[in-house]
């Protein structure tokens, strides 16, 4: 039986994956912040700060991703999501200026920190049928922190 | 780029290759290949049930279907999803042989993992027209997978996957499984296979009234042998082959929770965000960086001046931005920092004119060209133009990485995952076996995700940091670090004999041709053809784009014919009818196209039809634009097409690709170039590379012609490759002006 030769045009059409040279290593690296380091920023806060206060900056700073969608000023306007102001305590659905889904306001979801939690880690999930689409928050921490800011804006 | 892999002799596989694993060589069309498809001794259960099979109860039936305890059938697809929906289709011809319960079927992305290789996309590339007949062993292990494993196989693309995967593949899985069940039955009620049925995943058996659902004999069926042949639905006995399905992704596209590649993470770990800028030119290094500023800005973790590319890490990816934005670089000196567009487009044309009429790298080459040229009664030429192109997916490219302990995970939306778990071993440092892939569907793929650089990049930058790295690239990033569909010159002569047919025709441009055929029209029955490709030198990394060499090979050859056409002083169908007297499927392909537009109807003041053909990726389409020429810039009201696929597993989603396929191919011929100023290129995000709007879309129609059931053609790509030619011949139609360098709209400026 003859060789076969195999004309490979799929890798003519897409290009190889570049020849197995060793991994190239930074020219240059300036590192502010190690994995496991807290950040510089952060290690100056704490050094003035209490620490539930600084789990509140945190939780104010993270929620810049959710401001995208929700407005936080009393009074301020709903965007593509419900003002967050006064959030915990408050039974879902119910915040006024804001269209919510029938399957929001059915949910019977009273907004405590621990279900604030449940939902940002995957709101669909909780609420089957709620618009919020996007903005899942992945990190605990995160949303530790975030959950702080909205509690500390109820009071 | 004609790369040719050796494979090594089977024979000398001892002990692996056993002799009836040969029975099915065959023969390649053209008769240069000759490839046996081997069976490997054994069924691979074992060594892939931990890997997909995971849940409780599962039982693995063979590497492309498994079956839960809740009798919900999982088809296990080695192809991505990108918005084409193929693997839904692959699932439904599964299901089919299998007599699934379609609302019982699952679709899951095979890991990337080397016993999961499109080995039948490969085939189809490989050995173009292969058939293996009654002898041939219809499994879907063996000598493909070997070779698709050396060529790094599990690709989507080339408009392959159904008439690939689907057809020599999943059904055959299919059917397998089904047999293995039957089996199982059969000896469990102690009763003969014949007389057990299949529907809707159930088995039953009359005479004793015995009936269970598949799940019942999942474990036992994994046990049997795999059968050597399972027998095949005809046409005539298909449930869900060639029905309007619905897609199993769509759901959770609608409803939000489709998980893509910019959406992965690691479980409960906090993720840093990267951004990027490379070096502007192909080629170029930074020479410095001054990151000053950026150290200090908000969120900022780590600045990298990797050699190709700067990186910034930080908190949150328009942290990274904002700072990357800040550090100014300086890059070392090219061979090509002076280069503009027009200077290569002067080089291609000098090398054009070298291969002359005859010169230059022959692709086919039939009767006496040059002398019957000579003796014509009337000779026509011209030369076109087309731009590089830009894939401009919707969700940029991106990577999420993790390197740790000598251990790599990628989070990323990929058409070739085993190729990126390579890219990933090469960023990260490790063996490909330490890469762990995450797949996802992919937010637009179009060719683009062939090419695994980002994700190099960010196991490069996740090694170097240490962090888990969301690596994404801005849209500047993706729209000027393309790898580009690739700018060509056309230049044709043809002649016309007294009775205004073409006898006559001679074609050299620039482009290697991918696939081979893109240029060639052996369709077309034209007794004296040349065609040639001139060799140059590329300032761009170059990708295949939607539809590859058809794209720019479409616009070349339709407009020539339509140009022909007029200077035979014919009707451009008729004088197509005449060309396609010997391909009665193109033809009717054609016809069909021309009925449903009401070609030679009257239209507006002002309006123009266009038509046009390609043959691509074993598919035929014709389509009519309709353009309105009334308010300065071209409007394509209307575009109706007419395809013929052999046969449409699912129609919806043949139809759904034609649509998308012209809107991308409008896009590009109305709006789009990448033109290159001091070696870099200058567009850089959707003001100065336009998408086609809704506002702008033609109503479209489609017409489906089964002109071959056994003889599937690919659906993602061939819609595409007539829209451009039957645009710029309806503005021929309309106005007189003749289009021969794309994009349109830089003639209506």
């Amino acid at each position: 039986m003859r060789n076969i030769a195999l004309p490979v045009l799929l890798a003519a059409s897409v290009g190889l994956v570049s020849c197995g040279s060793a991994p190239e290593e930074p020219i240059e690296q300036i590192i502010v912040s190690e994995p496991g380091g807290a950040a510089a920023g952060v290690k100056q806060a704490a050094a003035t700060a209490p620490a539930a206060d600084d789990l509140v900056s945190q939780g104010k700073a993270a929620f810049a991703v959710c401001a995208a969608c929700h407005s936080i000023e009393a009074g301020a306007a709903a965007g593509p999501g419900p003002n967050l102001n006064g959030v915990i305590g408050r039974k879902a659905g119910t915040a006024e200026g804001f269209g919510f889904t029938d399957a929001m306001k059915a949910s019977g979801v009273t907004w405590t920190e621990a279900e604030l939690d449940s939902f940002m880690t995957d709101p669909a999930a909780k609420v089957a049928g709620t618009s919020m689409t996007a903005g899942a928050v992945n990190d605990p921490e995160a949303r530790k922190a975030i959950t702080a800011y909205l509690a500390s804006l109820t009071q | 780029m004609n790369d040719t892999v050796e494979v090594e002799k089977p024979a000398k596989k001892k002990g692996k290759w056993t002799r009836r694993a040969f029975i099915g060589a065959g023969v390649a069309a053209g008769g240069a290949l000759v490839v046996g498809v081997a069976v490997r001794p054994g069924n691979p259960v074992d060594s892939l049930k931990d890997i997909v099979a995971g849940g409780q109860g599962e039982e693995l039936i063979n590497s492309w279907v498994k079956i839960g305890a809740d009798n919900v059938i999982t088809a296990i697809v080695p192809h991505c999803e990108m918005g084409q929906g193929a693997n839904s289709t692959i699932a439904q011809m599964l299901a089919d042989e299998m007599d699934a319960d379609w609302e019982k079927v699952r679709v899951m992305d095979a890991p990337a993992d080397g016993n999961y290789v499109s080995k039948d996309a490969l085939r189809v590339f490989a050995a173009p027209g292969f058939k293996g007949g009654e002898t041939m062993e219809p499994t879907y292990d063996g000598l493909f997978t070997q070779i698709s494993k050396l060529a790094g196989g599990y690709v989507t693309g080339g408009s392959s996957s159904v008439r690939s995967t689907g057809q020599n593949g999943m059904r055959i899985a299919g059917a397998a499984a089904k047999e293995m069940l039957v089996a199982a039955a059969a000896a469990e009620w102690s009763v003969p296979a014949a007389e057990i049925t299949t529907d809707k995943s159930m088995l039953a058996h009359a005479k004793s009234g015995k009936s269970e659902p598949f799940a019942k004999f999942a474990a036992a069926a994994a046990t049997q042998e795999l059968p050597r042949a399972p027998k095949l639905k005809t046409s005539k006995e298909y449930k869900l082959m060639g029905r309007p399905m619905q897609r199993t992704d769509i759901p959770a596209k609608v409803n939000g929770t489709a998980n893509f590649g910019i959406d992965g993470a690691p479980e409960g770990q906090a993720l840093k965000y990267a951004a990027v800028k490379a070096a502007p030119i192909v080629g170029s290094r930074v020479k410095s960086m001054d990151a000053a500023t950026a150290k200090g800005m908000p969120g900022v973790l780590q600045i990298l001046n990797m050699g190709d590319f700067v990186a910034v890490v930080a908190d949150g990816y328009w942290q990274a931005q904002q700072a990357l934005n800040s550090i100014k670089t300086s890059y070392e000196k090219t061979d090509i920092d002076a280069l503009n567009s027009n200077k290569m487009f002067a080089n291609f044309g000098k090398a054009l004119d070298e291969a002359g009429d005859d010169g230059g790298d022959s692709k086919a080459s039939e009767g006496d060209v040059l002398g019957v040229m000579e003796g014509a009664a009337k000779k026509v030429e011209a030369e076109y133009r087309v731009p590089f192109l830009a894939h401009a997916t919707m969700e940029p490219m991106n990577c999420t990485a993790w390197v740790r302990d000598g251990k790599c995970d990628i989070w990323t939306g990929t058409q070739v995952p085993l190729w990126a778990r390579s890219a990933a071993a090469e960023g990260a440092g490790v063996g490909d076996d330490d890469v762990t892939m995450h797949s996802a569907f992919l937010g637009g793929g179009f060719g683009r995700r062939l090419e695994p650089d980002y994700v190099t990049q960010a196991a490069r930058v996740a090694k170097a940091t240490g962090y888990p790295v969301k690596l994404i690239w801005s849209r500047e990033e993706d729209t000027a670090h393309d790898h580009y569909r690739p700018a060509d010159i056309s230049r044709f002569k043809g002649g016309l004999d007294k009775e205004g047919k073409l006898t006559s025709w001679n074609n050299v441009h620039c482009s290697t041709d991918e696939p081979a055929e893109s240029p060639l029209v052996e369709f077309y029955d034209i007794p004296n053809v040349s065609v040639r490709n001139a060799e140059v030198e590329w300032p761009l990394k170059l990708g295949a784009w939607r539809s590859v060499g058809h794209s720019q090979h479409g616009f070349f050859v339709e407009s020539f014919v339509d140009e022909a056409a007029h200077a035979a002083g014919k009707d451009p169908v008729e004088f197509r009818r005449e060309l396609l007297a010997k391909s009665p499927r193109h033809l009717n392909v054609l016809n069909g196209a021309a009925k449903m537009a009401g070609w030679g109807s009257e239209l507006p003041e002002g309006h123009g039809r266009g038509i046009a053909l390609v043959r691509s990726f074993n598919s035929i389409v014709a389509e009519v634009a309709e353009v309105d020429m009334t308010k300065g810039m071209p409007r394509v009201t209307k575009v109706f097409c007419c395809v013929d696929a052999g046969f449409a597993m699912n129609p919806d989603g043949l139809s759904a690709q034609m649509e998308s396929g012209i809107v991308y191919g409008l896009t590009a011929a109305l709006y789009d170039e990448i033109t290159l100023k001091d070696g870099a290129v200058q567009q850089s995000n959707f003001h100065d590379y336009r998408m086609m709007r809704m506002d702008d879309a033609p109503d479209i129609a489609v017409q489906i012609i089964n002109g071959a059931p056994d003889n599937l053609g690919g659906a993602g790509e061939p819609g595409l490759p007539p829209a451009a030619p039957a645009l710029a011949n309806a503005i021929f139609a309309a106005s007189g002006k003749r289009i021969r360098e794309l994009p349109i709209a830089k003639h209506f400026a």
